[in-house]
């Protein structure tokens, strides 16, 4: 039988077109940071115009210079490393028990019946409200941090992983079953690659949330941590020690972003999305 | 042709009932047998029933009232002696083409090369090869359509339920696709129920046509449409014409009727 439909690729080099000159690839990669780079030296100027005194805004060399004297005497790797634990600790338990969740609400009308109600009220709560009742209970370390953060980011996940489950086409059920598939099958080999790409989306709004709440809690708790010791500068009245913590914070969670993109293309490297443009 | 036909549907009926709002009846009074080795398309509007006639044979609708037998046995589950194909392809994105057609071999009993010598073989046959290792979103829609009917004939059922299957292609690969169903069927030993709204595909592929009235669906009349399918000028064949003719006739009523239905 002749393959009639098939794309030819005798041509692929003239599709392509030219490459994109240096010139165009620097102008491109400077126009993305742009905006960045703007503040940067508008901070930068500021600070150093004399306008305001440097308790009140320190120029953010001298707050990169003390990042460094922080990152060379060790502090900098406890707090970030501490905050980061957090989080991610907090993230991955949400992660799995938020899938967990979602998946025995759509699977059990029991579990739906219990956790409804549950996630329709504690969705748009602001669960950091019991941050006391965490501290009543469970003190004010680690495992009251990660739970408060957790109580924050299982929601999205419950509900992505359940709405995911839910508009799983019929017909991509049904043709497994004709080919055999038990239920066991049917949820590990079926129902859960196809709900992937969005109970992802689900987990990259879990873990913007983890880094916010591991901050504020630590903020409101104290100890080590990148909040706990914004707060510690702020009440000895180091300003440059409180800017510092501002940018390592948006560093770290930048970071932890883009990690989070790059997982999504690699494990959706079969859909659509794969073949689109990035935005991030 | 054999006395015992291969699916016996004897006064099926069907209510579906949407999360909201009044049960519908959508099947009436439903009785067809097809024999073994016949290509038979169900005709009809759109929401007449069709779809769901193929999906009560499917065994992936439950049988409430009246019974469909497949080889003497009573429907009750779907199973791979009827394989289905959709109208939207339903192929599992995240499988390559060849990892789509391996699912359904998975289950059989059989060396694991043997398995992908029979996946290639029917890569083959739909003419895709080359395009193994291809995710379903880089595939064309009449390529999908190949893969899903690769994969549908791969675990070798008897019965081969096609619902639509070129509804979502443009004109010229319906052609071609129309063209190749029939040689496949012509060299393979299969029963073929093929849902259609197309007169004219109708009459080209099947060997009869169960013309469906609108809704509630029952099958208004059984119109033979046996020709010479390998003559080149079919189309242009008065006999052909008049046949298509014929049926359009038939349909058109009942077009009518479920356009004025519709909310």
């Amino acid at each position: 039988m002749a393959r009639t439909d098939a794309l030819t690729l005798d041509h692929a080099a003239l599709l392509e077109g030219p490459a994109p000159s240096l010139a165009r690839k620097l102008l491109w990669g400077f126009a993305r940071v742009f905006s960045i780079l703007a503040l940067i030296v508008a901070w930068e100027g500021l600070a150093r115009s004399g306008a305001f005194t440097p308790f009140v805004l320190p120029s953010l060399s001298s707050v990169i210079e003390r990042i460094w004297s922080d990152a060379i005497s060790g502090e900098l790797a406890i707090n970030t490393g501490l905050t980061v634990y957090r989080a991610l600790v907090g993230f991955l338990i949400s992660m799995v028990g938020g899938v967990l969740i979602g998946v025995a609400m759509s699977r059990n009308a029991i579990a739906n019946w219990f956790f409804d109600p549950i996630v329709s009220v504690g969705f748009p709560m602001p669960k950091i409200a019991f941050l006391p009742v965490v501290i009543l209970w469970l003190g004010v370390y680690d495992v009251a941090k990660i739970t408060i953060i957790v109580v924050d980011a299982i929601f999205p996940v419950i509900a992505a992983t359940l709405i995911a489950i839910r508009s799983v086409e019929r017909e991509l059920i049904w043709s497994a079953r004709n080919m055999g598939a038990n239920d066991r099958e049917l949820m590990w080999q079926i129902v859960l690659p196809a709900a992937a790409p969005q109970v992802l989306t689900g987990l990259q709004v879990a873990l913007p949330l983890s880094m916010i709440v591991a901050v504020v809690a630590e903020m409101l708790m104290g100890g080590y941590g990148l909040g706990g010791a914004m707060m510690t500068a702020s009440r000895f009245a180091d300003s440059r020690g409180v800017f510092a913590g501002i940018v390592e914070i948006a560093i770290v969670g930048y970071v932890l972003i883009k990690a989070m993109s790059i997982l999504r293309r690699r494990l959706l490297i079969w859909h659509q999305e794969a073949n689109e443009p990035t935005t991030a | 042709m054999s006395s015992q036909p291969q699916i016996a549907i004897d006064k099926v009926a069907h209510v579906y009932r949407p999360p909201r709002g009044r049960p519908v009846l959508a099947l009436e009074e439903i009785s067809l047998q097809v024999q073994q080795r016949e290509f038979v398309a169900l005709l009809g509007p759109s929401g007449c029933g069709k779809s769901t006639l193929l999906y009560l044979i499917g065994g992936f609708l439950p049988v409430e009232k009246g019974s469909i037998t497949v080889n003497g046995e009573p429907v009750k589950a779907p199973g791979p002696d009827r394989g289905i194909v959709f109208q939207h392809f339903a192929l599992f994105p995240w499988k390559t083409v060849r990892d789509n057609i391996l699912y359904g071999l998975e289950r059989k009993t059989m060396p694991r090369a043997e398995r992908e010598e029979q996946a290639q073989h029917f890569i083959d046959l739909v003419g895709l090869g080359g395009f193994e290792d291809s995710y379903p979103s880089q595939l064309s829609g009449g390529m999908k359509q190949r893969t899903a009917l690769a994969r549908t004939l791969a675990f070798d059922p008897s019965i081969l339920l096609m619902d639509e299957p070129f509804g979502a292609l443009d004109a010229q690969t319906r052609h071609l696709m129309q063209a190749e169903l029939l040689s496949i069927w012509q060299r393979t030993p299969k029963t073929v129920i093929f849902v259609t709204h197309d007169v004219q595909e109708a009459v080209y592929l099947a060997d009869r046509v169960a013309v469906m009235s609108a809704r509630p669906g029952r099958i208004k009349t059984i119109v033979d449409t046996k020709f010479d399918k390998k003559d080149a000028g079919i189309f242009k064949s008065k006999g052909f014409v008049e046949k298509v003719d014929e049926l359009w006739n038939l349909v058109r009523d009942e077009a009518i009727k479920a356009e004025r239905r519709a909310p």
